[in-house]
């Protein structure tokens, strides 16, 4: 079942209206399954009807954004952008000379994805130095992030039990990340659109799974900072559904075992 | 009888609530509304069903029972094995689908001690378990679809000389 | 692909081998560690075995320790599926053999994703 296209637009005018987040024709998908439980919940028979209620109560309408603006991150759920840091992006970065790697994770959310940039150089990489700055707009999950504990339906979810066993300590219900591993990362409340960071110039930038909820001219506006903020040689990752192709041309993608890498491209 | 035990650490029901939320979001239901933790005197449960494990061998043995109305065991067990509201649950069906209740509320709660030892084979019965020899350490009660489900954890003041 | 999935609780056994059947397994059920040994004389093609820990007759745990002594069992991939938290029940396994561990209760999208890490189901593209 797919969402009527005025329900789509309803919905999609909300998040734009309240978020800036710009949901173009083709997620579709994402609108019905983000609202689908909020729909049940609610006693709705589907998106459409749930949508029809939007119109007429507008105290629902933080929930809907809410729904569709919330990124679930899960460890190495998404493993090849991973394999593809520690087999060709660390060892290109070694050539280039680099002892030190700093690593910018944006919109990291709880924290799992910096703790999960950590454990990965820490694994395979573990003579070289590590700073990651971890930032998001949001000092709520910040403070969950800075905390490295997670429950176990969190820690069951996308990291493979030796990792786990190796990098965590069950402490009661959470399991709590090792300290030499949180250390390395600093976590800082930042926007997007303002100016990078302290703690560049970066080797590698994480920025998954943000630019899809973007217009074009705020995607392109986002690259341009990530591209300033970038050491020379230096890596973008985007999320699997995003690319800079056909909305910024001064990056070159490098494809590699089913996974996609940007860097800048020279003279650009 | 006072037992001073490990197991007091759960003298607050909140990680037992957590547990039985995991437990209904992941397994029955994930709907919001459906499983409220209750608060407050704990009522009758008409014809009961108790269903219980021991964990024994650590440094103190204890026990992990659930309560809960049968007919509110039936329904779990219909939406454990996806069967319609209307069918029969077999007696050993529904044994073995609140058993497995008890088995996965016992593990996790076993999860939060050090030393906690092992767990018993979860047993399903009408009546409840001779509770003599033990203290209650916590009951906490949530409601599904309006119906009482209650988790307590017990310790026994002895130390068992079997292990399981 | 076939899967053993083994745990002395029906319902349990349903909701795995439904999670498998889901993603192309075809599944075989035993229901403690002896019986699962008896079906992997039998069935030569199991390529992943799902094992609870708590069963009577013959524990999961005891089961990985077994099946690891048979040479000819060496590329069978062995999840433990259990309630069984610990952090040192988690580490016992797996130095036993298991390579993967999940705690109960689980979604079924975790053993989705750890069938995706141990390469036994492609990679999906997440967004």
């Amino acid at each position: 079942m797919s969402i009527a296209p005025e329900a789509f637009d309803f919905v999609a005018t909300l998040v734009r209206q309240r978020s800036a987040i710009q949901l173009e024709k083709g997620k579709e998908y994402l609108v019905e399954s983000r609202l689908a439980p909020l729909a049940r919940s609610a006693g709705a028979p589907n998106v459409d009807a749930y949508v029809r209620t939007l119109r007429a109560n507008t105290g629902l309408h933080d929930a809907v954004v809410e729904a569709l603006t919330t990124n679930e991150t899960s460890w190495f759920r998404d493993i090849s952008p991973f394999n593809m840091l520690r087999q060709h992006v660390i060892p290109e970065l070694r050539n280039q000379g680099k002892r030190h790697l700093k690593v910018w994770s944006a919109a990291c959310s709880s924290g799992q994805e910096p703790y999960s940039i950590a454990m990965t150089v820490k694994d395979h990489h573990a003579d070289l130095g590590l700073s990651v700055t971890a930032t998001d707009l949001s000092e709520e999950v910040l403070s969950k992030a800075r905390l490295g504990a997670y429950s176990q339906l969190e820690v069951n979810r996308g990291l493979p039990a030796p990792v786990l066993v190796k990098h965590f300590v069950r402490k009661g219900a959470t399991f709590e990340i090792n300290p030499q591993l949180r250390d390395q990362i600093t976590f800082r409340k930042h926007n997007l659109l303002d100016q990078p960071p302290v703690g560049g110039p970066f080797d590698i930038v994480f920025i998954r799974n943000v630019l899809i909820y973007f217009d074009v001219a705020t995607k392109r506006e986002v690259l341009s900072k990530v591209r300033r903020s970038l050491a020379p040689g230096g890596y973008l990752f985007l999320g699997a559904a995003e690319t800079t192709i056909g909305i910024d041309d001064s990056w070159e993608r490098v494809h590699e075992g089913g996974a996609s890498v940007y860097r800048p491209r020279e003279g650009k | 009888m006072t037992v001073t035990t490990m197991w007091e650490v759960l003298a607050d029901p909140d990680p037992i609530f957590t547990i039985a939320e995991d437990l209904f979001a992941t397994m029955i239901d994930g709907e919001p509304g459906h499983l409220i933790r209750w608060y407050g005197e704990r009522p009758a449960i008409l014809h009961p069903t108790y269903t219980w494990v021991d964990v024994l061998g650590g440094d103190q043995d204890a026990r992990v029972l659930i309560s809960m109305g049968h007919d509110t065991g039936d329904d779990l067990a219909r939406v454990l094995f996806d069967l319609e509201d209307t069918d029969e649950v077999p007696g050993v069906d529904f044994d073995d689908a609140v058993g497995e209740l008890v088995n996965v509320v016992g593990g996790n709660v076993k999860s939060l001690v050090t030393h906690p030892g092992a767990l018993t084979m979860p047993t399903v019965s009408g009546g409840m378990p001779d509770m003599s020899g033990l203290e209650p350490i916590v009951d906490a009660c949530v409601t599904w679809k309006g119906s009482l489900v209650c988790v307590s954890l017990w310790v026994f003041e002895e130390k068992s000389t079997t292990t399981p | 692909m076939k899967a053993l999935v083994i745990d002395d609780s029906r319902v349990m056994r349903r909701i795995v081998g439904g999670i498998l059947t889901g993603v192309g397994f075809d599944v075989v059920e035993a229901g403690d560690g002896k019986e699962a040994l008896a079906r992997l004389e039998e069935n030569d093609d199991v390529q992943l075995c799902c094992i609870d820990w708590n069963m009577p007759v013959m524990t999961g745990f005891e089961f990985v320790v077994e099946a690891r002594k048979r040479d000819e069992w060496r590329d069978i991939t062995l999840m433990m599926v259990t309630t069984e938290g610990e952090q040192n029940q988690i580490v016992r396994a797996l130095a036993a053999g298991a390579h993967e561990y999940v705690i109960k209760p689980f979604t079924p999208d975790v053993i989705v994703d750890k069938l995706q890490f141990l390469g036994l189901v492609e990679a999906k593209e997440t967004l």
